[in-house]
């Protein structure tokens, strides 16, 4: 060692070298991102590829090894399916009408809860019971509402003069809204709007509130009304997190069943069917869990399209 | 006050066993005499026919069942109850773990897959899709056979694969699902005993809901009571899903008939609401007073009795309504199958398990008066007071009124077919009733989706194309020329 230099000792404990190790980026970047890349590995990864084997051989609930392949078998068996077409249909439409509704609906709420006034937080309160309410309660909650003859909304109705033999919707004195096709789907699509809401309001709350106060009052003084402000200004500001919503409800939506399975059971006849419901009656219920996953894939490469095109947007949005 | 005596007699039961304690070591319990009416208390046997058990069972063994909640509540208490008893007797530890019916096959699913589970597990209806992962029961079947007799048909084929020749379940026991019908309303219509044939159903529903606007109430929605009513209508008209050799049959006049019936009796006779049933629906519409006729087991009666003493004083019950040409066939509303997983090794485990299902049988008399007779036998001998002339259906110890309401049931047997009659239950007969495919295409006829013959022909090629799948896999036989 020359002289005048000053000697820096390599560290020898173990705790030591951890924390050098721990200095560099890529390491503390890798260890920081380890538990989110394991949880997507164990439990999206693997679970997606083994659906993909699934779906590609002959395995049952009685013998689930994957050892037979089988190829497209199992995919062009379930097209040729009546149920399958109806329940394609029913998840698109379903998911786009209850985003499509909770989009005006979240929008308008995060206006509302954006301002102060009293009793906002009792609001907020009421506001998340749906979200934190567990679905089979709120499914069977809905389900007495919905009933075909004890249905509380039905009496309403009636006493208003709306259903009945003299009323419009009669002769009937019940709606059936679970037993008639459009209703039903219609009752499907209010009771997830009713679930989701929360959630969708949430993030888009967060959105709004960050949104410089100063920008919204400049515009004000600037003359804007109210519709003027919320379509050139905060619908254009929170277009990212809107994006960002309209993915977690529809993903959220599209692969839930707990709805159909507590309200409707993909009834009347196959009317309100849905693949994940359809998928699960086939691969569980009738015990050929190859075809099960194959009804489940089904919506992948939709998924992954809508996914990829949403993403970049937001990312777009963001970057503007 | 009937129940207090029932609470009393089951504590009697535990205070029993602690009495007797394991050292004991007995294999027969003692015989005390039972008030009238009651049935024997429970008899715990070492030999089976050909197989043998031990009295006591080595320390540290335990096993578990998975087993549906009763829709007689009474029954899970007692089940409880006998179950611990049984274990003490046999130095065994047992557990009872009961869930939804609906979730029977996803938990057994989930637990075949997982390679770890409960040791028994008690399906609703033949679990055909899982042979491969359960274990053969023809020990049992053969031992039960030889001790007990003559077996019921619907038991045999809910539990036995011919093409695979293998007893993948232990059938301890069924349920009658006979015709239930509001006597007062059918007596104003002019069918005083009832309707007979599915011409009294369409005349007598019709007239009924013309003067009273209460509909017949025979479900068209995903779910088993729809399901089963479906299969009544087609049997009792001469027709079925396949033939007793596999081959599918659905494509036929006799269906299409069954099929046009129902359009017709929807459109004279009923309403909306049967599409969005489930399966407690039509228990609650007749209970309600807003059902002429359903089709269900007697469970409903028994809620009635409690909840609407005047609709359950009211009701009658009929074995199946006659098709056009005098058939009559109703299904097993639901059956109690024990089956155990592969996974399931350990011998000692497996003998208890075994003797579990016997001894269960074998003291089924408990059961169905803990059922309030809901449960019948497998084998008839093991429940005689049931059937016995004078005996329990004959004079309803459960305040029955008149006491022989239910005397009918003791022909059901006779009435009584089974999931894949006229052939055995198999994995493609299971899938066509999970999917839930007769009554899906039903409400599609009615609901003016199909004609009656589109709805038969796309139904029937869904048919043969699920048979074909199985068949393939080896699990289903026909399929000849």
């Amino acid at each position: 060692m020359k002289e005048g230099t000053v000697a820096h000792d390599r560290p020898t404990g173990l705790m030591a070298r951890m924390a050098l190790a721990l200095e560099r980026p890529r390491v503390l970047g890798t260890l920081m991102l380890a538990p989110a890349v394991l949880y997507v590995v164990a439990f999206v990864a693997v679970p997606f590829f083994i659906a993909i084997a699934l779906s590609v051989s002959d395995a049952t609930v009685g013998n689930p090894q994957i050892d037979t392949f089988v190829g497209l078998d199992n995919f062009i068996s379930v097209i040729s399916q009546d149920a399958f077409g109806i329940a394609l249909r029913n998840s698109l439409l379903i998911t786009t009408l209850t985003v499509l509704i909770l989009l005006v609906l979240a929008t308008t709420a995060v206006e509302l809860l954006a301002r102060e006034f009293r009793g906002k937080r009792l609001v907020q309160v009421l506001f998340m019971i749906p979200w934190a309410m567990p679905v089979a309660l709120s499914a069977i909650t809905w389900l007495w509402l919905l009933d075909s003859q004890y249905s509380p909304i039905d009496w309403v109705l009636v006493q208003l003069g709306l259903l009945g033999p003299d009323g419009p919707f009669g002769p009937s004195r019940n709606m059936f809204y679970l037993g008639r096709e459009w209703l039903a789907i219609g009752s499907v699509v209010f009771v997830d709007v009713w679930r989701t809401l929360p959630l969708a309001t949430i993030i888009v709350l967060a959105g709004r509130l960050s949104i410089p106060r100063e920008r919204i009052e400049q515009a004000q003084l600037d003359g804007a009304g109210f519709f003027r402000v919320l379509f050139r200004i905060i619908i254009p500001a929170l277009a990212p997190v809107l994006t960002v919503a309209i993915l977690f409800t529809a993903l959220l939506v599209i692969g839930e069943m707990s709805t159909i399975a507590l309200l409707t059971r993909g009834g009347p006849g196959h009317a309100t069917q849905i693949l994940p419901y359809w998928a699960y009656l086939k691969g569980i219920n009738s015990g050929d869990l190859a075809q099960g996953a194959a009804i489940a894939l089904f919506l992948f490469p939709v998924l992954l399209a809508a996914a990829i095109v949403a993403l970049r947007f937001a990312y777009r949005a963001g970057r503007d | 006050m009937l129940h207090n005596s029932i609470r009393t007699r089951l504590l009697r039961l535990r205070g029993t066993s602690i009495t007797l304690g394991s050292a004991l070591a007995l294999s027969v319990f003692p015989t005390v005499a039972v008030s009238q009416g009651e049935p024997p208390e429970p008899e715990f046997t070492t030999e089976y026919g050909e197989m043998s058990f031990p009295s006591q069972f080595p320390d540290g063994t335990s096993i578990s069942l998975t087993q549906w909640s009763h829709f007689v509540p009474l029954y899970d208490e007692w089940f409880q109850e006998y179950a611990q008893r049984w274990g003490e007797a046999h130095n065994v530890e047992v557990s009872v773990n009961m869930i939804n019916l609906a979730d029977l096959t996803s938990t057994l699913s989930a637990s075949i897959a997982a390679g770890e589970g409960a040791t028994i597990f008690e399906m609703s209806a033949p679990p055909t899709a899982f042979i491969d992962g359960l274990q053969s029961l023809a020990d049992v079947n053969e031992a039960a056979a030889a001790a007990f007799g003559e077996r019921t048909g619907t038991c045999e084929r809910s539990s036995y694969l011919p093409v695979t020749d293998m007893w993948y379940g232990f059938c301890h026991g069924w349920v009658p699902d006979p015709g239930d019908y509001r006597r007062s309303l059918w007596e104003d219509a002019g069918f005083p005993e009832g309707p007979q044939t599915y011409q009294d159903l369409l005349e007598g529903g019709t007239k009924i809901y013309q003067d009273t606007g209460i509909a017949v109430g025979v479900g068209m929605s995903p779910e088993i009571d729809s399901e089963f009513y479906a299969r009544a209508l087609i049997w009792s008209h001469g027709g079925s899903i396949q033939d007793e050799n596999g081959n599918v049959t659905f494509n036929s006049p006799e269906v299409l008939e069954a099929v046009r019936f129902q359009k017709e009796l929807f459109e004279n006779a009923m309403t909306p609401e049967v599409f969005a049933w489930n399966a407690a629906s039509n228990n609650q519409t007749f209970i309600g007073g807003r059902a002429s006729y359903i089709q269900n087991s007697i469970s409903f009666y028994r809620s009635a009795q409690e909840s609407a003493p005047e609709i359950a004083a009211d009701a009658g019950f009929r074995p199946g309504l006659k098709g056009p040409g005098g058939d009559v066939k109703m299904p097993s509303h639901v059956w109690f199958i024990y089956v155990i997983p592969n996974y399931v090794t350990d011998p000692d485990k497996l003998a208890a398990a075994k003797k579990f299902m016997l001894d269960l049988e074998n003291n089924y008399a408990n059961a169905s008066y803990y059922s309030k007779f809901y449960n019948f036998p497998a084998f008839p001998s093991r429940s005689e007071q049931l059937f016995a002339e004078g005996g329990w259906l004959d004079n309803d110890p459960w305040d029955a009124q008149p006491p022989d309401k239910l005397n009918l049931l003791k022909t059901a047997e006779e009435w009584t077919a089974w999931l894949g009659y006229p052939g055995y239950a198999n994995p493609a007969i299971s899938e066509v009733y999970e999917s839930h495919l007769l009554s899906s295409m039903m409400a599609d006829v009615v609901r003016g989706q199909k004609t009656p013959e589109e709805a038969v022909e796309d139904t029937n090629a869904e048919i043969e194309e699920i048979f074909a799948k199985w068949r393939e896999r080896g699990m289903v036989g026909g399929g000849g020329n």
